[in-house]
């Protein structure tokens, strides 16, 4: 396990590497999602295929989340998109990289993007959108559902989810649940800055968004073409908001296409499973 | 742990479900469990109440053993997520003892 310390924060990182040991094509990272969420959604789905397809991969675990140190407070959407940029300078990747971002993740990795259009390579976003004020409320609610029904309230809550949903999905809530009780993240995030049409529109780099098609942020895809001078959708039939984990095969190969148009090299699918 | 040189099929399985388990009890013991019956049988999930982020730093503890000749992450993304909620130990020692094989006929 790697702990990379930012001067603000320590953070643990994993990266894979072309198995050839070769010079990686580019640099991928791949920022994950809120409360349930950790650097393992994609080590275990699709990082192991874009190092084989030659990319160096960056995952790590947000503040507060996975084997992260978690801090009491810092939780605004600035103080994640501070700790990538820190975490980039620390990891000494100064050139372009092509961003990743589930859910939340993504909201992060279009902030760093903003703020860096000239270092990032291509975007895509899974189940994600850039901070706006809708945005700012819509998740506000789901955090305040959190922090009410189910930090303030958990035996109830777990056997309620332990009932209706499954023991895996009650076992995330626990963890869920503490995070939202042990930090200020439930607050701090709603009240984050949020990004202006203009740092929107500074986001010039080819965009990929992928939604699940049973997800209510399929409706965001004519929003963002809207704004953004290269964006393309895909939406995956059959699946909601954790499509990542579901259907990591489509998902893998969407994002591989938008890298490999991105840097010039031509789809060969030699290694598409 | 020790390099282990086993000589019949039977022993490998043994040797590397006694490997597995001893990286399984150094992660429980973060959750002060110390006394954990793991079988072939036991799943990660729900008896061992492992989370995913748990099995990354498994993945780390099996290269530290095995090196590369083990691709844990490679094992798991070939998987649907219900298998992997149904992962065994036993299941794990089957493809480990699988890999060194091949790494040695290879």
């Amino acid at each position: 396990m790697a702990i990379v310390d930012t001067g603000e924060i320590r953070l643990h990182v994993q990266r894979l590497r072309p198995r050839d040991a070769g010079t990686p094509v580019a640099t991928v990272v791949l920022v994950h999602g809120l409360l349930t969420d950790s650097l393992a959604s994609y080590y275990f789905t699709v990082a192991p295929r874009f190092a084989v397809a030659g990319l160096d991969v960056v995952m790590y675990d947000l503040r507060g989340h996975g084997r992260s140190e978690r801090p009491p407070s810092g939780y605004s959407l600035d103080h994640n998109i501070d700790d990538l940029e820190a975490l980039l300078d620390r990891l000494d990747i100064t050139g372009p990289v092509h961003l990743v971002g589930n859910s939340y993740g993504g909201t992060i990795a279009f902030g760093w993007a903003a703020r860096h259009p000239g270092r990032t390579a291509s975007l895509t976003l899974i189940e994600s959108e850039p901070a706006t004020a809708t945005w700012a409320a819509k998740l506000g609610g789901i955090l305040r559902r959190v922090v009410t029904e189910l930090a303030h309230n958990e035996p109830d809550a777990i056997a309620w989810i332990t009932a209706h949903r499954s023991h895996n999905t009650a076992r995330l809530a626990k963890g869920a649940a503490r995070l939202a009780r042990e930090t200020t993240l439930g607050g701090d995030i709603p009240a984050s800055r949020v990004l202006t049409e203009d740092e929107i529109k500074a986001v010039r780099c080819p965009v990929l968004g992928v939604y699940g098609g049973d997800s209510d942020l399929v409706e965001l895809v004519s929003l963002k073409e809207t704004l953004l001078a290269d964006f393309r959708s895909v939406v995956l039939p059959g699946h909601e908001h954790s499509v990542l984990v579901e259907a990591p095969g489509p998902v893998g190969t969407h994002i591989l296409g938008l890298i490999r148009a991105a840097i010039g090299i031509r789809p060969v699918g030699a290694e598409a499973r | 742990m020790n390099p282990t040189r086993p000589t019949t099929e039977h022993a490998d399985e043994e040797a590397v479900l006694a490997d597995i388990r001893a990286m399984l009890l150094t992660l429980l013991e973060e959750y002060g469990e110390d006394d954990v019956e793991i079988g072939t049988t036991t799943t990660f999930n729900r008896d061992l109440e492992l989370e995913s982020i748990d099995l990354v730093t498994l993945a780390g503890l099996l290269e530290q053993r095995y090196g590369d000749r083990v691709n844990f992450a490679e094992f798991l993304a070939g998987m649907e997520f219900e298998e992997i909620i149904e992962l065994t130990v036993g299941r794990l020692v089957e493809y480990v003892v699988h890999s060194l094989k091949a790494a040695e006929a290879g």
